[in-house]
């Protein structure tokens, strides 16, 4: 996908970003016993059986696929959590705060380590159902480009993927009306404001939720 | 100015205008198909690329006249004001707003930029809702209403939309290289 499209060009492919995700930090409990790893991101262990220790994903993950570990599913991903998450995310016009790589992370899990994760089928749709609601709010928090002269969007709490998703999309409809907006193509409207320094025209920035 | 590498500024520029010659021309035949003679006089009409109608233009050669669809009073303005979002706007011209930011400043006609962004504004809304949930088979009816750059703005939100389904339903995350499974065929 990034290589494919130039049009696209700032663009993450799901599978770069879900590797880009496998580097967060997540608790394993091994049953195995190993001496410390010492890598270029930095040390991890040592592996004692039933002493849970923090490993980054791609390594819980490998460490799974052998059944040296069990994963701990990060303090999110239970059911109470997400149930409030998802509450909140109904009711709230803002975005709940979510780990930025929750998307690629808890598939990551359900693919590995399924039987590690309490009530995976109620997880799994709480969180396909915030994916919902957030994508929801995304596409009509857009519409907002439309209707006023937006210059930058402030995409706050928005996860790696709700943006990645989105981008090629927002870059385009801002170009695009960026050049139709210019000065020089809408003069009445602001032929007061031309006269005010450079900066004072750049209008204010939007947020993507902001009523 | 015109932007050499973009392909569809270039094409964008091969829009026929329609034009009023100011000064008889030598030579200028085969642009006036009304007579034989190889001149043209002053106040014919003939229509020309934007390219050429815009350095005649300059030089004062022709006066470019807009086209039917950037006129004040003209069916297109009534049908965008009234839904802007299923007006054929490929059918008039696939680069409307690009040679709309082109004949503005051309003909002084100070109407057309807020025209168009009245326009873009509201058939935007419409591509943002079909790009992010329609399924790719359902749409290709509107897809024929949209100018260049709208396909383009609703092709960028589909496949992106679309790579992601494709990542959360899984599969083989590994892909072969189409390559590896050929044979070379022996030679005979």
């Amino acid at each position: 996908m990034a290589s494919q499209a130039d049009a696209h060009a700032a663009t993450f492919s799901a599978a770069e970003l879900e590797f880009l995700a496998e580097d967060e930090l997540i608790e394993i409990v091994p049953n195995m016993r190993m001496d410390p790893l010492n890598l270029i991101c930095g040390d991890f262990g040592p592996f004692r059986p039933q002493i849970a220790t923090q490993v980054p994903v791609w390594l819980a993950v490998a460490l799974k696929r052998r059944g040296k570990c069990t994963i701990r599913p990060p303090d999110w991903m239970s059911v109470e959590k997400l149930t409030q998450v998802l509450e909140a995310e109904r009711d709230a016009e803002k975005f709940q705060p979510l780990p930025f790589h929750y998307v690629e992370i808890s598939r990551l899990l359900f693919d590995h380590a399924r039987d590690d994760i309490p009530d995976i089928y109620m997880v799994r749709s709480l969180i396909e159902d915030i994916k919902d609601v957030r994508f929801h709010k995304i596409g009509t928090g857009l519409e907002i480009i439309s209707r006023e002269r937006t210059y930058a969007l402030r995409l706050k709490n928005l996860s790696a993927m709700e943006a990645n998703i989105v981008r090629p999309f927002v870059t385009r409809a801002l170009q695009t009306f960026y050049k139709l907006n210019s000065p020089d193509m809408i003069q009445e409207s602001d032929s007061v404001s031309n006269r005010q320094p450079q900066t004072a025209n750049r209008g204010p920035r939007r947020q993507l939720k902001d009523r | 100015m015109a932007n050499y590498y973009d392909i569809d500024d270039v094409l964008a520029e091969e829009e026929i205008l329609p034009v009023v010659f100011q000064q008889a021309a030598d030579c200028f035949g085969l642009l006036d198909s009304s007579d034989d003679t190889n001149e043209v006089e002053a106040g014919a009409k003939a229509e020309l690329p934007f390219w050429l109608a815009r350095d005649l233009h300059v030089r004062g050669v022709v006066a470019v006249d807009v086209p039917p669809y950037f006129r004040k009073v003209s069916r297109t303005r009534k049908e965008i004001e009234a839904d802007a979002a299923h007006v054929d706007l490929r059918g008039r011209c696939q680069y409307f707003y690009e040679l709309g930011l082109k004949i503005a400043p051309l003909v002084g006609d100070k109407t057309i930029g807020p025209f168009l962004l009245v326009a873009f504004q509201t058939r935007y809304k419409e591509v943002l809702v079909r790009a992010h949930t329609a399924a790719s088979a359902v749409a290709p009816k509107h897809l024929t209403l949209l100018t260049n750059e709208e396909a383009k703005l609703y092709e960028a939100g589909q496949l992106s939309t679309a790579a992601f389904k494709k990542w959360r339903m899984g599969g083989p995350r590994l892909q072969r290289a189409p390559v590896l499974g050929r044979k070379r065929k022996p030679i005979e």
